[in-house]
């Protein structure tokens, strides 16, 4: 189980990987949308390449309420849990 | 202000109005008539759509030349020939309301991008279906993927990045979907720097509020860029759409410039047809 400290340090790896973002500007605060300049397709992206990274199946509904880094790193987070009680 | 000047500017703002009640009206018009025959008479979807587009095409030569002449307008275009090559992207600055209708009425086939207003009007909503514009109604991604595949197939798009007119003496700012879309298919990118000078029908200005002299429109067809020059193996596809669309900004900024003839030169500095400006392929 990750915890939410490495998930945040990978996500920022794959946010400036993906999308060339300062990584000082990926604090937990930050928002995709307003902060980082994330827009909808890029969304998606981000999307397919944490579900590489994870090996988990991310659902879009999981994602759409994800407004800030933290809020996608406790969605990931969470979905560890899930599959943990469910032993997947 | 003279009496003259007074007159002048009176002309040119019943000659908008006209100009655009025509629109209007032979939008409906056309819609009812000609439209539907073209519809009925042509053999597959795939007629009815390049028929449509052709109509479209001619319907808004017919409107520039009416602008044209009723002197409310005028324009020069600089590389003409490069916007009737087929599966081709052609990105441009959104400085006017008519920036659309002028670029289609200089490519025989063009496909637009066509915002959901249209596509609930009673009587446009169907020229606009059988041409088989694409909505932007959609997900973002759905219209990435529907455009690129129109270019796949060898049909030309038009897109204005802006998304909308642009804001008079701010930066410009683009979105990415243009990027994405060239992206996707693969195909050239055609530049086309549009001017308008003086300022008329731009954000915020209403179509009576007609500028000293007719608005003097430029259009330069620039040199075709290629998407996959931003998108070396490796690069993943949302990094190279932020390189394509910060090339974008760039070009578009400096051609801008390039193109508006200086400020105290006055007068038009009109090149002989067919001739490029220098400097704005640089």
């Amino acid at each position: 189980m990750d915890s939410k400290e490495e998930i945040h340090a990978r996500l920022k790896e794959v946010l400036v990987e993906l999308f060339e973002i300062e990584p000082a500007k990926i604090t937990p605060e930050a928002h995709l949308y307003q902060d980082l300049g994330i827009d909808s397709i890029d969304a998606i992206d981000l999307l397919l390449r944490l579900k590489e990274l994870t090996g988990r199946k991310i659902q879009p509904e999981t994602f759409k309420h994800v407004r800030t880094v933290a809020d996608v790193t406790e969605a990931i987070h969470a979905l560890g849990l899930s599959e943990a009680a469910t032993g997947t | 202000m003279s009496l003259r000047n007074r007159l002048d500017r009176g002309w040119r703002m019943f000659g908008t109005g006209l100009s655009f009640a025509c629109f209007g009206l032979g939008g409906v018009l056309l819609s009812l008539t000609l439209f539907p025959l073209i519809r009925l008479t042509s053999p597959d979807r795939d007629t009815t759509r390049r028929r449509i587009q052709r109509a479209m095409h001619y319907t808004f030569r017919l409107f520039v030349l009416q602008m044209t002449l009723l002197g409310v307008i005028s324009y020069e275009v600089r590389g003409r020939e490069r916007l009737r090559r087929g599966g081709t992207l052609v990105v441009a600055n959104h400085p006017s309301l008519i920036d659309v209708v002028l670029l289609i009425a200089l490519m025989p086939e063009a496909d637009c991008i066509v915002k959901q207003a249209l596509w609930r009007n009673p009587f446009l909503r169907w020229p606009v279906a059988w041409a088989d514009y694409t909505p932007n109604s959609d997900s973002a991604e759905q219209l990435v993927e529907t455009a690129a595949a129109k270019l796949r197939a060898g049909r030309s798009l038009i897109i204005f990045p802006e998304g909308t007119r642009s804001r008079p003496g701010q930066p410009l700012t683009m979105q990415r979907g243009a990027a994405r879309i060239a992206l996707a298919a693969g195909t050239e990118v055609l530049p086309v720097t549009i001017t308008c000078e003086p300022r008329m029908l731009g954000k915020g200005e209403p179509w009576y509020r007609v500028p000293p002299r007719p608005g003097h429109w430029r259009m330069v067809v620039g040199e075709p860029m290629h998407a996959a020059d931003y998108a070396p193996a490796g690069v993943p596809e949302p990094l190279a759409a932020r390189r394509l669309t910060r090339h974008f900004v760039e070009y578009f900024t400096r051609s801008v410039t390039a193109v508006t003839p200086a400020a105290a030169g006055g007068g038009s500095a009109l090149v002989p047809g067919g001739t490029m400006y220098r400097g704005v392929d640089a």
